[in-house]
């Protein structure tokens, strides 16, 4: 009898503790890394804004596992080191439970040694170069089998594309992609005399030579075409410029990577209708789910504000991440990884978004042409792509695979069948 | 029981040719149904040509509908209209044989056939015909815009019988223009072909070098034997030379199937692999197959045996070169035509160089302009007073806000760039004389601290930028009247906002030089600049020179700020993109002098663009390269290109 009630006791004491423990693990902390202030802060500072409101959204919905979620903002202040020191911070400091956060792919590749140390989780809602994968990071933004490839298919096959002009600004993101839309252009059978690459600095101002550059690539009776992965404000002079010289989206047409209905509100629109844009998302999309985001976006931040890809895929990361730590019935990094895999989610264009074993996601392709008002019209949308973390032109990385479900690896070797490294230092 | 099914099926009979009949424009849109809604370049092509082909009267007006994306479609019965929006939801659809109000229905039942832009392109090369004589002049330019983007042989004929009749002369000489360029490209006759290349030579048109570039184009090829006579040749190349490598010339071979491929290693592994049983490869054990011999004489097993392509040595190659002729051979294959048209860009392409030099020249002056404005302020605080103030990027980004505020409390943007002019000028020169009041006049001789102090104000006024005005690049719209470029030809142009700037710079230039020689204040700053206890002592008050000259100098960066807003962006980083290139441009002129400083534009913008002219494809290089430069130049001039001598020099 007394065996049975000092185990009874034990039991409830030991259950009593249980419940005191996960109480102690309320609230859920989520951390965001986005620069508030230097030069990416026009674009980072909206997803900010877009986090703060998606955990309000969830709080006022009962937060996640029964408890509130508690947002810590830090600002890596568009310095990629200090993106590094930031994430430490979220991890050691705050103890926080999964990170949302980055826009630059340097800013990214300054944190996965962090995160990867500390075996944290962090969602990073841009679209990207692709050839990476960490166990770490949940990519919801588009790989460039996702945009660039799509979009470079769009200009040869409904524009009659001849030329290419790859305009980047000077960081991993624009290179890598050219890299691989270089070796892509000429696997189909584009010559490399027709291919101009130019490089210029975060907040390039001085477009006029640049521009003239590309017009006098016309010389020789091709269609040119522009394939713009131009960062940040550095898009306002060259649009401006291009525009100067009279150049309309008939004669040259340019699709811009990094350039959406936020950017756009900067600029005086008037001149730049019909260029192009591809991404996965536009605030023009015709959904229910779309116009109520769109409308709860109005509300909250002011009726001239916009919403953009890098917000869906924000949108998307998120409810994700809480229906797994709903499903893992903790936010424990390594049970919420799991439980992400096979994750669905309804996109805000109309489809549903399936989290895939490589890290990335399923998501349809758009490419919008530029409307007066700086938003888009629709006029081109794929089926769901799937997200490829390792491009296939590329040689070296057209055998390689991620999967974290069943290889239990983001670099495996196909040739040699066999994982070549597990941290993503490369 | 026969007769009523018979009348039954007359009746529907007459019904449906009754309904066919007034209806032949939808009748042609359902027949391409499928086409039009999947709306892809590659295959609209049938729906295009039947409508235009259709000869009906509205085939314009559908194809106008079509190309404004006024075109809808209903999927209740996949029949289309065109569509005017009523409100959010609703559309009101007309038809498109009689033109006439169909009625209104939701948005939900219709989809919108959005053609992309190299579908309107089509459409508009299908309109050509239609509106080349059209009465309404936007229209024919539209037509020739659309003839200009994408030359077709077969809108030659209609072209030159709209010439005589066209009575606008700018368009009459436009079309006379296309007339010639289509000529060149697509003209049966070969006379009137050269006469035309020769009338266009020397004309520096994109257009020109577009069309004439194609006719010249070439393409490797090879020969068995003799080059025959019938083709159009180019220049004849020996392989091994330096033009074409012995490798590159059995690639064509290969290419055009005389020779057979060399086999490569790694063909000869896959080779080996394909064939091993496990054990061995053509008798020759897998043990072995670690050395090059082996590995050669099993591949020799596998080509006796039928199995694997012969190996191509060396001697075959020379061989089967020598039994060939080589030569680059033009597409065009009247030779006479590729001379004239070869001559014909040989003298444009001199043309085009100087003109590309001017344009670069323009460039550079530009630039230089912009880095002259940008420096000037600086040139006053820092040249003439010696304060380095690192706020001097906010003053220009102040001023490029007082824009932005200026703009949208008045619309119309002549007046308010008018008003902004004096009102940045107004705000940055209270904001510097506050400045030097608060901070500066107390630091006056302890430089280090200067700039410690007024890099922190420069921090705090970045974050005062962001909190007012948020982390969006903010508009600044120029001037309807400076949109555009002002352009000499196709080669050499520069935008009026340039120009403007550039104006602006010699004004400034004009403004400082006044103010310095012919004012009091600026025979009291120099007076103070040079002996500060002297002038005291003469009944100047040095305190409150010094308060006016740095006012001024805050001031005329306010107004470079609107310069620099116009033309770039107006974010809080405006101000610490142009802060390292302004002081550079002052340390490099000289400091306290300002032809110094405008020398030391010029060096910078001329240098800038020069690096730029040779490594195209990077600019970020272009500024290191500067940067690098600018340190080797100022160890050989340390007072810069204009040093001040004698007294004047002060330390």
């Amino acid at each position: 009898m007394t065996i049975l009630k000092t185990t009874l006791t034990t039991t409830a004491a030991v259950a009593a503790m249980t419940v005191a423990a996960q109480a102690a693990d309320c609230p859920v902390k989520v951390g965001v890394l986005h620069s508030l202030s230097g030069t990416m802060a026009i674009s980072e500072t909206t997803l900010k804004d877009t986090m703060l409101m998606l955990i309000e959204q969830q709080n006022a919905k009962g937060g996640v596992l029964g408890c509130e979620i508690e947002p810590v903002v830090v600002d890596p202040a568009s310095d990629w080191p200090l993106f590094a020191e930031k994430a430490r911070e979220l991890l050691t400091v705050h103890d926080v439970d999964v990170i949302f956060g980055n826009w630059t792919s340097v800013s990214r590749k300054s944190v996965l040694p962090v995160i990867e140390e500390l075996n944290g989780l962090l969602f990073y809602p841009v679209q990207y170069e692709g050839e990476e994968s960490s166990k770490n990071v949940f990519y919801t933004g588009a790989a460039p089998n996702q945009q660039a490839i799509p979009a470079t298919d769009y200009f040869l096959e409904e524009l009659g594309v001849e030329k290419f002009a790859l305009l980047g600004t000077d960081y991993v993101y624009p290179r890598t992609t050219n890299n691989i839309l270089e070796s892509y252009l000429q696997d189909k059978g584009i010559a490399a005399d027709d291919i101009f690459v130019n490089y210029t600095p975060f907040g390039h101002s001085d477009w006029s030579k640049i521009v003239a550059d590309v017009v006098a690539l016309g010389a020789d009776g091709k269609k040119v075409g522009v394939i713009s992965t131009i960062n940040g404000d550095a898009n306002i002079g060259f649009y401006k410029e291009l525009a100067a010289a009279g150049i309309s989206a008939d004669d040259i047409p340019v699709v811009a990577f990094s350039v959406g209905e936020e950017e756009l509100s900067g600029l005086d629109t008037s001149n730049l209708i019909g260029h192009l844009a591809a991404w996965n998302y536009f605030q023009s999309a015709e959904s229910d789910a779309n116009t109520e985001w769109v409308a709860a976006w109005k509300a909250r931040m002011g009726e001239e504000r916009v919403t953009n890809d890098p917000m869906e895929a924000h949108y998307i990361g998120f409810n994700m991440w809480v229906n797994a730590a709903e499903a893992a019935g903790s936010t424990d990094v390594d049970a919420v990884r799991t439980a992400m895999y096979g994750q669905e989610f309804p996109n805000l264009t109309g489809g549903t978004a399936v989290m895939l074993p490589n890290h990335h996601l399923a998501k349809p392709v758009l490419i919008g042409e530029i409307l007066e008002d700086g938003q888009f019209d629709i006029i081109s949308q794929t089926e769901e792509v799937p997200g490829d973390a390792w491009t296939d032109f590329l040689p070296e990385s057209a055998v390689l695979k991620s999967d974290w479900k069943d290889l239990g690896c983001g670099m495996y070797n196909t040739e040699t069948a066999s994982c070549v490294q597990m941290n993503s230092n490369y | 029981m026969k007769r009523p099914l018979l009348a039954a099926l007359l009746v529907l009979l007459t019904t449906l040719s009754a309904w066919a009949q007034s209806t032949p424009m939808q009748d042609i849109l359902q027949e391409h149904s499928d086409l039009i809604v999947q709306s892809s370049r590659k295959t609209i092509e049938p729906a295009i040509r039947g409508v235009a082909a259709s000869g009906l009267p509205q085939a314009q007006e559908v194809m106008r509908a079509w190309q404004t994306k006024k075109m809808w479609i209903r999927t209740s019965d996949g029949l289309f209209f065109r569509a005017d929006k009523l409100d959010a939801k609703t559309y009101r659809l007309f038809d498109f044989d009689t033109g006439a109000v169909v009625g209104d229905s939701p948005k939900s039942d219709l989809k919108q056939i959005k053609p992309n832009s190299g579908i309107r392109a089509m459409i508009a090369t299908a309109l050509v015909q239609f509106q080349l004589m059209d009465p309404d002049p936007v229209l024919r330019t539209e037509a020739l815009l659309a003839i200009e983007r994408a030359p077709d042989g077969k809108l030659l004929e209609p072209l030159r019988a709209s010439i005589d009749r066209e009575r606008d002369m700018v368009l009459q000489a436009r079309k006379i223009r296309i007339e010639r360029l289509l000529t060149i490209a697509y003209d049966q006759d070969e006379p009137t072909r050269i006469a035309a290349i020769n009338e266009v030579s020397g004309d520096l048109g994109l257009d020109v070098r577009a069309t004439l570039n194609p006719l010249v184009t070439t393409k490797l090829t090879a020969f068995a034997g003799d080059i025959p006579d019938t083709v159009n040749v180019a220049r004849v190349l020996e392989p091994g030379q330096d033009t074409l490598s012995s490798e590159a010339a059995y690639g064509v071979l290969v290419a055009q199937g005389m020779a057979p491929a060399q086999v490569t290693r790694d063909d000869m592994r896959l080779a080996l692999l394909e064939h091993s049983d496990g054990t061995s490869v053509a008798g020759v054990p897998v043990a072995q197959l670690d050395a090059d011999a082996a590995r050669s004489r099993a591949y020799a097993a596998l080509v006796d045996a039928g199995l694997a392509q012969p190996l191509v040595s060396d001697a075959d190659v020379a061989t089967s070169l020598a039994a060939h002729r080589f030569a680059e051979i033009y597409n065009e294959p009247s030779a006479a035509i590729t001379t004239a048209a070869q001559d014909a860009l040989d003298r444009i392409t001199t043309r085009v160089a100087a003109g590309q030099t001017i344009d670069l020249t323009l460039d550079a002056l530009s630039l230089a302009s912009i880095y002259f404005l940008a420096a000037i302020g600086l040139a006053i605080t820092f040249g003439v007073m010696g304060v380095i103030n690192m706020a001097h990027g906010e003053f220009i980004m102040m001023g490029a806000y007082t824009g932005y505020v200026v703009q949208q409390m008045v619309p119309n943007h002549t007046v308010s760039i008018l008003l902004a002019v004096p009102l940045a000028f107004a705000v940055t020169f209270v904001a510097g004389v506050a400045m030097e009041r608060l901070v500066i006049r107390w630091l006056y001789n302890r430089p280090l601290e200067t700039l410690l102090a007024t890099f922190g104000i420069s921090i705090a006024l970045q974050q005062l930028a962001k909190n007012i005005f948020g982390t969006q690049a903010r508009p600044l719209t120029a001037p309807g009247w400076l949109d555009g470029a002002w352009v000499l030809n196709d080669v050499v142009s520069i935008s009026y906002i340039r120009i403007a700037i550039f104006v602006l710079a010699l004004i400034f230039l004009g403004v400082f030089l006044f103010i310095m020689r012919r004012t009091r204040l600026g025979l009291e700053t120099r007076a103070v600049t040079q002996n500060r206890s002297m002038a005291a002592s003469m009944g100047i008050n040095p305190e409150r020179v010094n308060m006016l000259t740095f006012g001024l100098g805050s001031g005329i960066a306010g107004i470079a700020g609107v310069a620099i807003g116009l033309f770039a962006k107006v974010t809080s980083e405006l101000g610490s993109d142009y802060i390292v290139q302004s002081f550079m441009t002052v340390v490099v002129g000289g400091v306290g002098n300002i032809w110094g400083t405008l020398a030391g534009a010029t060096m910078i913008g001329f240098f800038q663009k020069g690096v730029e002219w040779l490594n195209p494809s990077n600019t970020l290089a272009a500024q290191t390269y500067m940067i690098v430069f600018i340190i080797i130049f100022i160890q050989f001039r340390p007072r810069g290109i204009i040093a001040l001598k004698g007294r004047a020099a002060g330390d």
